[in-house]
């Protein structure tokens, strides 16, 4: 079992306050700490424990700078025994389809199963390289996967749907997989193993290394282009909700109600 | 012509939601592009879903088919690939739901579209297609222009637009499917249904959470008669698993689980760091707290201040009233 | 150091690392390990069991190794001057080796790598608790002569911050050369230690002694006992010394620069914490402060000093749960003190603070009675200073 993971560092914002940086096209991240991606964590272990019961391998890919080799160790301190690191400033990053160009140039001459990605990054939230990978590579696919099972040639995708209900779909090897959070229990990666993961390979590559043409996957090529960013404009963190007793329940439940809360 | 294709949704016989959110945008935009609106309706003996459809004063393009009984990607995109070359439409729209994840980006790079996910804006300026879209979980807002092409595709963020009431009657037009033979690279099995009484609140959707402020077991159905009217699950600070009013397993926090539901109502829970540790993924916070000073008020996106025991009922009896 | 405190070779067997040869099954360790009233562990039967090789997995797998809080009683119980909690910290090491480790251990073990805290902060923001206080952060070629390790969950934790900010105040005020570590301050590794994360523990130890041996100062001066005791028994190549906060203040008192002008009519209760206690012998300090407050009448726990009850916050218990019903130790503990008629639980320590307060609340006696770090208590009786005389000493 051949196994590609594509995974991400992003920055956790779940805290922070988060700004524009001078340009207005991105954000500072000067106050953020990064990590994997959630899903994509996710993603690791299960290429980890299907490795462990079907024998295999797996190799790790991921577009970032060089601060997130350390993700890519502790990945590899995991299980996953080998890295492509792709590097390059021309990539249309803002643009799933441009991002899933490049996933596909480092895997399409390559032997492969399984690719598996998270099945959204944190960061921009679009849930659509994995799906759109898929197409590239000319396979088929599952998103939203909460469960693997995979059986002669085949797996059985458990996606997970609106509401908690589940949909199980069959799809032929070779397949990509979106992983859904929750599909398992990430392991920890001690740090013994993390330095133990520095003899394995990783290969840092650019656009030219991959073969891939850059105005195939530059800002032109792109079918979308990213005006701008602003910060939305939040109320005031809590709104205090005044009243009698009996006026607060009221407006609170037909805030809920309205808002589409509950 | 600048057509707006809109792509319905329906899943166990129901027509979902979005399929109808989306019409909140459409004609707009449809109108601004100097087109009409289309649904198109992929399904088995899907009639009455195409009449309430087009109850809405638009045109419901109807492929009616036992192959379309179960959502399934190969065929989606492979009818909506043929209807593309077909309709040109100027822009397609999908729900960004299980069903639009799976099929959109696939379909985008097969036909080559302009494509941007999770759209909770969208408007027609000079004749460019701009959305907009949120980025670090709603902290940030990014404005996204679709680059001139013949169609462009989006997909459109759940509860995102309110569904419009319906309007003046439309035509349903039965059209011919595009597919002619079963595709099996991928297979419908089955659905599953969740388990009951089998919970995992790091996946609930809506969490009611007890503190130590709600004192005593016998105060539990408070919390229990607002979880069920808003069919939220519960879970509790360390005090309240503690204290025996949960299993530990409903513990949020750094010793228990971290949550991300859309809401999460709390009670007589004060905000200690390491409970509100396991709530930063939760989207929308309302804290009803006595004490004005608890700091889970800084994390709270609504707050009443009051005791629970006057508020937490009454909010019960309202959202039933209100929900129906 | 201590025997067994040595950082052991990966050759080593379980019982030559743990001088396991050397328990004479006394049971002296048990019989004084205070979490046995509320769970199951028996820590002689780890010393005993782990002998045996083929034993360790399934041993690995009792969930009692999570209960211990690392007290250290029964190793200064022990007669043969083994350490028996490291039988445990070992056991859980193995678990932590094979990466199947709790989901909140997991995490904080990964911010602690990532971020230098085990609260899954960012390393950024470290320093936000100095907010508005004009703090002297240290330079590594300025002379200082007390260099402060704040700790990571006093920077992090809203509820202890407050140790920290009335530290900087105390010290403008009695016009101590001080400064801080900036954003590169890093976790000392006390929890990542009890944890049984060795690699990651060897790693911080690395990283902080050349971080720290950097400074020009004379000593580093710890807020937590917790930095203070790991910097003392696990960091060989530090070279300069380090105390705790409360010794510190003894002095200043001593020297005459700390007056507290004002009083307060309070009986307070010291709660030793045991890491600053038991592990490192400081006794009296905390008591000299606390006793040169004007008006306090200080009273004691029956078991005090060496005998003080442990509150379960180290250990790793930040971040396991034990799975008992029965009554938490710091809920006895603030019984015991309630008996006294105490006003005010004092304690010198972040993690004592947060356990003793919680049970504080449980017991539901917020109204009579109050937790407090000696710090806070401290910051109060400046407070009163502010507040009733104009012509306060100039801030620097
Ligand atoms: C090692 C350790 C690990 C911990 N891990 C966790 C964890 O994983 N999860 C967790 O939650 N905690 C954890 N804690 C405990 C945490 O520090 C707090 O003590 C705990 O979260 C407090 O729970 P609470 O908010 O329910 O209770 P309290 O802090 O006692 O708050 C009760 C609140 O209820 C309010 N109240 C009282 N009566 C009413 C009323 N009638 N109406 C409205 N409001 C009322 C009060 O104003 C108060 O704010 C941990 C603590 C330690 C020391
Ligand atoms: S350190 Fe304390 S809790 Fe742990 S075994 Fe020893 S006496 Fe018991
Ligand atoms: S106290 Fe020391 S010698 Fe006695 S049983 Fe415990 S470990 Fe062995």
């Amino acid at each position: 079992m051949k196994i590609f993971t594509c995974i991400k560092y992003v920055p956790d914002t779940s805290e922070a306050e988060v700004k524009l940086d001078s340009e207005g096209t991105g954000v500072d991240s000067s106050r953020f700490s990064f990590d994997i991606n959630d899903a994509d964590n996710y993603a690791v272990e299960e290429s980890v424990l299907i490795k462990e019961k079907h024998d295999g391998d797996v190799t790790v890919v991921s577009i970032g700078p060089k601060n997130s080799d350390v993700m890519i160790r502790m990945a590899m301190a995991k299980g996953c025994d080998r890295a492509i690191r792709i590097e390059d400033e021309r990539i249309a990053a803002h643009d799933p389809l441009m991002v899933a160009k490049v996933l596909a140039g480092a895997i399409k001459d390559q032997e492969f199963d399984l690719v598996f990605t998270g099945c959204m990054a944190e960061d921009y939230g679009q849930a659509a390289t994995g799906v759109a990978l898929a197409e590239l590579l000319g396979v088929s696919h599952a998103a939203y996967v909460k469960k693997v099972e995979i059986e002669d040639g085949k797996v059985k995708a458990h996606r997970e749907l609106e509401g908690g209900l589940r949909e199980v779909v069959e799809i032929s090897l070779p397949a990509v997989l979106t992983i859904q959070t929750g599909i398992n229990e990430p392991r920890y990666a001690p740090i013994r193993g993390i330095r133990q993961a520095q003899k394995k390979e990783l290969k840092v590559m650019n656009l030219d290394d991959l073969g891939i043409p850059e105005g195939e996957v530059n800002a032109e090529a792109s079918r979308i282009v990213l005006e701008k960013l602003y910060i939305p404009v939040v109320e005031s963190k809590a709104e205090i909700i005044e009243g009698e007793p009996e006026e607060k329940a009221e407006k609170l439940a037909s805030i809920l109600v309205k808002g589409g809360l509950v | 012509m600048g057509n707006v294709l809109v792509l319905a949704e329906h899943r166990q016989g129901e027509l979902r939601d979005i399929s109808i959110e989306m019409l909140a945008l459409a004609p707009s935009v449809a109108e601004a592009l100097g087109g009409e609106v289309m649904v198109l309706l992929l399904g088995s003996e899907v009639g009455p879903m195409a009449e309430k459809i087009a109850g809405h004063g638009v045109k419901v393009l109807v492929v009616d088919d036992p192959l379309f009984a179960d959502y399934n990607s190969d065929k989606y995109q492979k009818v909506l690939s043929a209807l593309i070359d077909d309709y040109k439409p100027k822009l397609v729209m999908m729900g960004q739901t299980a069903q639009g994840v799976d099929l959109a980006p696939a379909l985008a790079v097969e036909k080559g579209l302009p494509f941007v996910p999770d759209i909770i804006g969208l408007e027609v300026e000079g004749g460019v297609i701009k959305a907009t879209r949120q980025l670090y979980s709603g902290k940030v807002n990014a404005q996204v222009a679709l680059k001139e092409a013949d169609t462009g595709l989006v997909t459109v963020r759940e509860a995102a637009f309110e569904a419009p009431d319906p309007s003046t009657a439309g035509a349903v037009e039965k059209i011919d499917s595009p597919l002619k033979e079963d595709l099996d690279y991928r297979k419908f099995v089955e659905y599953i249904e969740a388990e009951i009484g089998d919970v995992d609140i790091t996946q609930s959707e809506i969490l009611v959470g007890i503190g130590r402020g709600l004192k005593e077991d016998k105060n539990l159905p408070v919390a229990e008669a607002l979880a069920e009217v808003i069919k939220a699950d519960l879970c509790g600070s360390r005090a309240a698993c503690d204290a025996g009013w949960l299993p530990d397993d409903r513990q949020v926090g750094t010793s228990g689980k971290t949550v991300q539901p859309k809401l999460y109502i709390c009670m007589g829970i004060s905000g200690a760091f390491q409970h509100i540790a396991g709530i930063k993924g939760a989207k929308t916070i309302v804290a009803i707290n006595k004490d004005p000073n608890a700091p889970i008020f800084a994390e709270a996106d609504y707050a009443i201040i009051d005791d629970l025991h006057k508020i937490v009922p009454q909010l019960t009896e309202k959202l039933k009233e209100l929900k129906g | 150091m201590m025997r067994g405190m040595k950082m052991t070779t990966e050759n080593q067997t379980f019982a030559e690392k743990f001088d396991l040869l050397g328990c004479i099954q006394c049971g002296r360790c048990t019989g004084g390990c205070p979490v046995t009233v509320r769970t199951n562990l028996n820590v002689r039967r780890f010393v005993y069991d782990a002998y045996d090789e083929g034993l360790l997995e399934e041993l690995a797998r009792v969930t009692d190794i999570w209960d211990c809080t690392a007290c250290h009683t029964c190793a200064v119980r022990c007669p043969k001057g083994l350490k028996p909690l490291e039988v445990l910290i070992g056991l859980r090491s193995l678990v932590v080796e094979s990466g199947k480790t709790q989901p909140t251990v997991r995490d904080a073990l990964e911010s602690t790598f990532m971020e230098g805290n085990p609260w899954d902060k960012p390393r950024a923001t470290r320093n936000d608790w100095m907010e508005g206080l004009d703090v002297r952060i240290a330079e590594p070629d300025q002379k200082v002569e007390n260099l402060f390790f704040v700790c990571c969950t006093i920077a992090y934790d809203p509820r202890v911050q407050v140790t920290a900010r009335n530290m900087v105040r105390l010290l403008k005020k009695a016009g101590v050369d001080y400064a801080f570590l900036g954003t590169d301050e890093t976790c000392c590794g006390s929890e990542i230690f009890t944890l049984g994360e060795d690699g990651l523990f060897e790693m911080l130890i690395e990283d902080n002694t050349e971080l720290l041996n950097e400074y020009r100062a004379d000593r580093i001066v710890a807020l937590s006992p917790h930095c203070f005791t790991t910097f003392n028994t696990h960091y060989p190549d530090l070279n300069k010394p380090v105390i705790h906060y409360t010794q510190l203040l003894a002095e200043l008192l001593e020297q005459g620069k700390l007056v507290f002008e004002k009083g307060l009519h309070k009986k307070i209760v010291y709660h030793d914490p045991c890491y600053l206690g038991k592990q490192s012998g400081v006794f009296e300090e905390p008591r000299r402060v606390l006793q040169a407050i004007e008006g306090v009448e200080l009273v004691e726990f029956n078991r005090n000093r060496e005998r003080s009850l442990c509150c379960e916050g180290g250990g790793g218990k930040m971040w396991v749960e034990s799975e008992s019903k029965i009554e938490r130790l710091a809920e006895t503990r603030i019984k015991d003190a309630h008996a006294l008629g105490a006003d005010i639980v004092a304690a010198a320590c972040p993690f004592c603070v947060l356990t003793l307060d919680d049970a504080l609340k449980a017991e539901g006696f917020e109204e009579e009675m109050q937790v407090a770090e000696i710090m806070e208590i401290l910051g109060e009786l400046e407070e009163m200073q502010d507040n009733s005389s104009s012509a306060q000493e100039v801030e620097d």
